[in-house]
């Protein structure tokens, strides 16, 4: 028997589903293959259903909604237009066929665009074939790729790093004895040697925090957690100073455009960056083309800016490039071969201070977004969940991959969300306060294709 | 004990690997690994220490317990024993003493695990030694030993030449009964049982010594209400990577899940019941009935891993002076803001 798709079609019930009937009516021919699924709007179409239609084993994923204009809700079709593009970028990264999603326009009167759309659509996923998406549970599929997360080996200049701590201890020192703020988080180096996350609540306290290469924590992941935005009646807890780099005052512009916590709540201590050390001593790749050196956003600053460094692609970006010559089929095996090694310990996440959900929704036991068990589909439906939740809002900080056991290169799925946001929004995370595009219906102009 | 050269030793797996699954240490992308290997080539040899335990062999991260079917108006259950010997090549002897530990919860209490009873009968240890103690190790400050092979089958000790091996158990010996081994008496050599110095900053003394102090079975209620757990727990991150990578952590949660489509059409309202790894560590630890959690505070389950190491276990399950810590050091190591098992043990002995 030739091979038939099943499509799951998501309608919106103001234009596209009436536009269906009025096929129907008309009697016009639409392929059986698709399923409708009525829905209010196609900006209620979220990218995690879309991902979970294609886990379940759509052949296809068609989304229809009212003209760019026509919108019952004025903006929602908005939403869909800049996140849907941006998802079949993702999946089609992943390993997918980007054609297996299609986003459209189909107006209530149009039966015979209705109709033509659908037959279009149908016939490019049947020449496609069956789809290879879901790992089926009882077959282990061949991991032939190794590749660990890129570490680089662009040694680390020498520069001083005692005048910066000993900045960062007078400052902190000051902002306690004056009671401004309840505590300082900053850096330490523990008994091992090794530089960690240090809170100083007392001013002798203080003096524990240090400046070194090996600074590498994002510590504005422990204010979202922290602080809630202020409630009426609610006495707020005193303002909480922390240590900065360039990098991390982007997340903390993200974070406050997301009204993780009100500007006032936070004493940032911003110091300029010469780059930060991985385990083995090298620079961050990361590190190496960086030329944001300066905090974006502080209240007082440390450090000279440094020299900048010159323009190169960074064996990030380069990986991402290779990836995407290859087949969908052997970006799907690379993708899997990586995801093989998830425990679903949920560092990656813990370490983010994007990942400020009270309940993750990969982990709400009374939704069934994925399944509980360390298996193959819902390991991938977990980090490209993620790494779309991440679009617009990664500041590029890396603090998920430095904190996974498993080496898994989780920045060649955050940069190349960034790489899309950038190319068709022009924004960057966290240059300044402006949400990510995807996220909002305000800012951010649809563009046409 | 007889000597086995690396040729041996080498023909020897790949006669096991034919007849049953070989897991041994393995390196994939980078991260050191138990994995399933077809013959001895792809052995890491001259490994460290693993990133994940030998526990995995045993208690695997997500088994499934239960098919579920509807049939003929009725509910048919199917049991999914694990089926298939193995042999495990490559434990350390921390490892080993985790498996023992895990036998205390699965199998020497009633009611036994089926599953894992099923898996540790037919699962022999083949040790190896560990010719020091690495870095971040301190079994000797837990009762263990770096050549420890009380836990295992068949104990190997590397020497000049190739392995001494010690025959161990019954079990051990069926095992050895495909290879002649030359009657040349090595002897066992010996390892240093000094864990290294640690890298120490400026002014704390009291974490050159070693052994790393591990306080008195009967102290540890009083630390119940320390006010250290909320400082040691500010930087901890509730992340699962040290319960996971654990050799003697074993919470678990059970959860019935819809199967999913199977070959085009959809399974007639199966479910499945798995059993997967649960961590004291994660936000949503332990919440019950109308949303409660009762380890809400982070320090609260930071404190929780700590305690079930040293107290609540060796209470409950009767492991004398031993605790559930087999000083792997996996934790320390693995921690993504060095939260540090052993700075936690120095400071509640001060």
């Amino acid at each position: 028997m030739a091979f038939e798709p099943r499509i799951i079609a998501y309608l919106c019930t103001w234009c596209s589903y009436t536009g269906a009937d009025t096929a129907g009516i008309a009697r016009l021919k639409s392929p059986a293959n698709i399923r409708d699924i009525r829905v209010p709007c196609s900006g209620r179409v979220s990218p995690e259903l879309v991902m979970r239609t294609f886990d379940q084993g759509a052949d296809g994923v068609l989304i229809l909604g009212c003209h760019i204009g026509e919108c019952h809700y004025e903006t929602g079709n908005h939403r869909a237009a800049k996140r849907l593009p941006i998802l079949r970028a993702l999946m089609g990264y992943a390993g997918l066929e980007p054609e297996r999603l299609r986003l459209d326009w189909v107006s209530a009167s149009e039966g015979e665009r209705f109709s033509r759309i659908a037959t279009e659509f149908v016939d490019t996923v049947r020449a496609l074939g069956p789809v290879r998406w879901r790992v089926p549970g009882d077959e282990i599929p061949a991991l032939t790729q190794q590749f660990a997360a890129i570490c680089g080996d662009v040694p680390l200049g020498e520069y001083d790093c005692a005048a910066k701590t000993d900045a960062i201890r007078a400052k902190a020192k000051e902002l306690l004895t004056s009671g401004a703020v309840g505590y300082v988080v900053g850096y330490e180096v523990g008994p091992r040697g090794r530089t960690r996350p240090s809170f100083a609540n007392t001013p002798e306290e203080a003096d524990k925090l240090v400046w070194n290469p090996d600074c590498t924590y994002n510590l504005t992941t422990y204010l979202g957690k922290k602080r809630r935005p202020a409630v009426k009646g609610i006495e707020q807890p005193k303002p909480v100073a922390v240590v900065v780099k360039p990098c991390d005052s982007r997340a903390i512009n993200v974070l406050l455009t997301e009204n993780q916590f009100p500007r006032e709540q936070v004493y940032i201590i911003g110091v300029t960056c010469e780059g930060t050390r991985h385990d083995h001593g090298a620079l961050q790749v990361r590190c190496q083309t960086c030329n944001d050196r300066v905090p974006i956003v502080y209240d007082t600053l440390i450090g000279e800016p440094p020299a900048p460094v010159p323009e190169h692609p960074t064996p990030v970006a380069l990986k991402i490039a290779e990836l995407e010559k290859e087949t969908p089929a052997e970006r799907m095996e690379f993708w899997l071969s990586q995801f093989d090694r998830c425990i679903r310990c949920y560092a990656c996440r813990q370490a983010c201070p994007m990942c400020n959900c009270p309940v993750c929704l990969y982990e709400r036991d009374d939704s069934l977004w994925i399944g509980m068990g360390v298996n193959m589909n819902e390991k991938r439906a977990f980090h490209l969940g993620r790494a779309y939740h991440m679009a617009g809002r990664c500041i590029g900080c890396n603090e998920c991959e430095r904190a996974c056991p498993m080496n898994i290169p989780i920045s060649l799925l955050n940069m190349k969300m960034a790489q899309e946001i950038e190319a068709a929004f022009g924004h960057r995370a966290g240059m300044e306060p402006v949400p990510s595009p995807v996220v909002t219906i305000l800012s951010g102009e649809y563009k046409e294709g | 004990m007889n000597l086995i050269t690396q040729a041996q030793l080498a023909e020897w797996l790949d006669g096991l690997a034919r007849q049953r699954t070989l897991i041994a240490p393995h390196e994939v992308a980078g991260v050191l690994l138990y994995r399933p290997v077809e013959s001895s080539q792809k052995i890491a040899w001259g490994f460290g220490r693993t990133v994940m335990s030998v526990k995995e062999a045993f208690f695997p991260p997500t088994e499934r317990l239960l098919t579920i079917e509807k049939s003929d108006g009725g509910i048919k259950l199917i049991e999914n024993l694990p089926e298939g010997e193995q042999v495990l090549f490559g434990v350390r002897p921390c490892d080993a003493r985790g498996v023992r530990i895990l036998d205390a919860l699965f199998l020497d209490k009633e009611p036994v695990d089926p599953y894992y009873a099923r898996r540790r009968a037919n699962t022999a240890l083949v040790g190896l030694a560990c010719k020091e103690m690495g870095p971040t190790c301190f079994c000797t400050s837990v009762g263990g030993a770096p050549d420890e092979a009380s836990d295992m089958d068949v104990m190997l000790y590397e020497v000049e030449g190739g392995y001494a091996v010690e025959t161990v158990t019954e079990k051990g010996k069926a095992l050895l009964q495909t290879i002649n081994l030359e009657e040349q008496t090595v002897e066992k050599p010996i390892v240093n049982r000094q864990s290294p110095a640690l890298s120490v900053a400026e002014g704390s003394i009291e974490n050159q010594k070693s052994p790393i102090p591990n306080p008195q079975f009967i102290s540890w209620p009083a630390h119940f209400t320390s006010e250290y757990w909320p400082r040691v727990s500010e930087r901890c991150l509730s992340c699962r990577a040290c319960t996971y990578v654990c050799p003697t952590c074993r919470c678990f949660i059970i959860r019935d899940e819809v199967l999913p489509y199977t070959s085009g059409e959809p399974a007639a309202g199966a479910f499945e019941r798995i059993r997967c790894w649960d961590s004291c560590e994660g936000e949503n630890y332990r919440r019950i009935a109308g949303g409660h959690r009762q380890r809400a505070e982070k320090s609260e389950r930071l404190r929780n891993r700590f305690f079930c190491k040293f107290y609540y276990y060796p209470e409950q399950y009767g492991l004398g002076a031993a605790s559930a810590c087999t000083g792997c050091g996996r934790c320390v190591d693995i921690c993504p803001v060095n939260v540090d098992i052993t700075e936690v043990l120095t400071d509640l002995a001060r």
